[in-house]
């Protein structure tokens, strides 16, 4: 739970007009800004958040230090407004820089946010000015953590967001993310990338590399399990229950399973005698229940003797079996019914 | 030395001692969490990025300093040559004290090799620490090398008359 003061800088160049991310990529900005917002706020009561604009006709601070996310929303809002000209990321730095060196708490760390949708021009691009501006905030100890996207991913073996970060980096309190565009939602990649992985209490190491690769619908139940470790232990608890249910449903189905439909092939094998009372004592059906296991087992035992088969198809197989088997069971006690 | 005098480092908030442009494993906490001064050869503050280091050390109560030790055993080149004090003033930063001169800096002294090597008292001008609350210490040259290195601060004086001190009662709640 760090204590921290973060300015968010957002994009607001022409380049945030393309429609590359859904809805387009000032809007799933605005959204990921306020994924880590509202992250940042609620990781520790005492944690600030601003926001700046960085292209338009200069860097601007939209919101100095608030934990009102309506006033993260109204500021993106107006942005939306006001989107056009050229990113100019160095001076942006500089000015976030200042408003976190005016924070009320001192005691709060200052963390700069950058999101980048845009190519680096002029200075921005030169790499040795950007790495005396990223040893100047860790001089100041402030951490910067740049997340880009669109324009902003650097193609080919220079990457000066890169080597930005990592002049800026001390004891591995800054982070840079690319997220290139695809089915996946910018905030979804923010959210489980190493940058607010401190925020939501889960170790950065945990994260590692495996953050960028997660579409967010790559999961085993549609669910990450590094942002919810709860929920996904309680889906594969239930999955492994209803799994044992199953199994043990399909070994108890003979006597209760009202299946009288003729449609269904006969038992490939109907050695065993079957139930001649159709209201059964207890004891009857336990035993009738054990003949069933014991063929089901001996049927798969059989069938798939000396080959290799997984314990999955023997169950399959079994559950089948015993399908079957209760529908001719069924059958029979019409029969008996009747006469 | 007056009688009444003595180190000050009893009464630090540990709490909210920071240094900027510290190396991340040789931390000004490292230096001073144990309130006492530090004789380890393994645990010494550097600088991180270029020579320059700003302390922050806030005391619990007011106090009046009279002088300071600060050792610095390694490379000679290390050691810290030009500092300039400053008191009551949590939000420095570098651009803030790179051009300040006296009376903007409490004091501005510079360090002879022997004061630094051997650890000896340096005296302040008594009158402009009367009331400290926190003490800033920022060290804008050294020797010559790119990093600074400090082994030891100590803070001599006496606790401001009539203070009381509280620091007894903060422990309750931790």
């Amino acid at each position: 739970m760090p204590l921290e003061a973060t300015m968010i800088i957002i994009d607001n160049s022409e380049y945030m007009r393309n429609g590359d991310y859904q809805p387009s990529r000032f809007d799933a900005q605005s959204d990921a800004a306020n994924t880590v917002f509202q992250t940042k706020i609620d990781s520790n009561p005492e944690n600030f958040a601003g926001i700046m604009t960085m292209a338009g006709k200069g860097p601007e601070v939209l919101v100095t230090y608030t934990k009102d996310l309506g006033q993260i929303l109204q500021a993106i809002h107006s942005a939306s407004s006001n989107v056009g000209g050229v990113a100019d990321i160095t001076t942006a730095i500089a000015v976030a820089q200042l408003a976190l060196k005016h924070r009320q708490n001192k005691n709060l760390r200052q963390r700069i946010v950058v999101f980048i949708g845009s190519p680096l021009e002029g200075q921005s691009a030169d790499e040795r000015n950007m790495i005396k501006l990223a040893k100047k905030l860790k001089k100041n100890n402030v951490a910067v953590d740049v997340i880009a996207f669109g324009d902003g991913i650097e193609e080919g073996e220079s990457n000066v967001l890169k080597t930005f970060v990592d002049n800026a980096n001390s004891s591995d309190n800054s982070h840079y993310v690319a997220v290139p565009p695809g089915p996946h939602l910018l905030s979804d990649m923010v959210i489980s990338s190493p940058i607010l992985a401190g925020d939501s209490g889960i170790p950065e190491e945990a994260m590692g590399d495996a953050a960028p690769a997660a579409g967010g619908s790559n999961f085993e139940f549609g669910v990450d399990p590094s942002l919810d470790p709860e929920l996904a232990m309680a889906l594969r608890m239930s999955m492994e229950e209803e799994n044992a249910r199953q199994v043990a449903a399909a070994a108890a189905s003979g006597p209760s399973q009202p299946t009288p439909q003729a449609s269904q092939p006969p038992a490939p094998t109907s050695s065993i005698p079957a139930p001649t009372q159709p209201a059964a004592s207890s004891d009857a059906m336990d035993e009738d229940e054990e003949a069933l296991l014991q063929q089901a087992l001996a049927m798969s035992q059989q069938e798939g003797g000396g080959a290799e088969i997984e314990i999955d198809e023997d169950e399959e197989m079994s559950e089948e079996e015993a399908i079957a088997r209760a529908i001719e069971m069924s059958m029979k006690e019409n029969q008996s019914e009747k006469k | 030395m007056p009688e009444d005098e003595r180190s000050l480092l009893e009464f630090l908030d540990s709490s909210q001692l920071n240094c900027l442009n510290e190396e991340g494993e040789h931390t000004l906490k490292s230096l001073l969490s144990s309130k006492a001064v530090n004789t380890s050869s393994d645990t010494y503050l550097l600088s991180d990025v270029d020579e320059q280091l700003l302390l922050n050390v806030t005391f619990n109560q007011s106090v009046r300093v009279r002088s300071l030790i600060i050792k610095s055993n390694g490379n000679p080149e290390q050691a810290p040559k030009l500092i300039k004090l400053f008191i009551n003033k949590p939000a420095l930063g570098f651009e803030d004290v790179e051009d300040a001169s006296e009376p903007e800096a409490a004091q501005v002294i510079e360090l002879t090799e022997e004061q630094v090597k051997k650890g000896l008292p340096i005296p302040l001008r008594y009158v402009r620490f009367q009331a400290v609350s926190s003490l800033h210490i920022f060290v804008a040259t050294n020797n010559g090398d790119d990093a600074t290195r400090i082994d030891a601060l100590d803070v001599f004086g006496i606790p401001a008359a009539g203070v009381r001190d509280l620091s007894g009662l903060k422990k309750t709640e931790e």
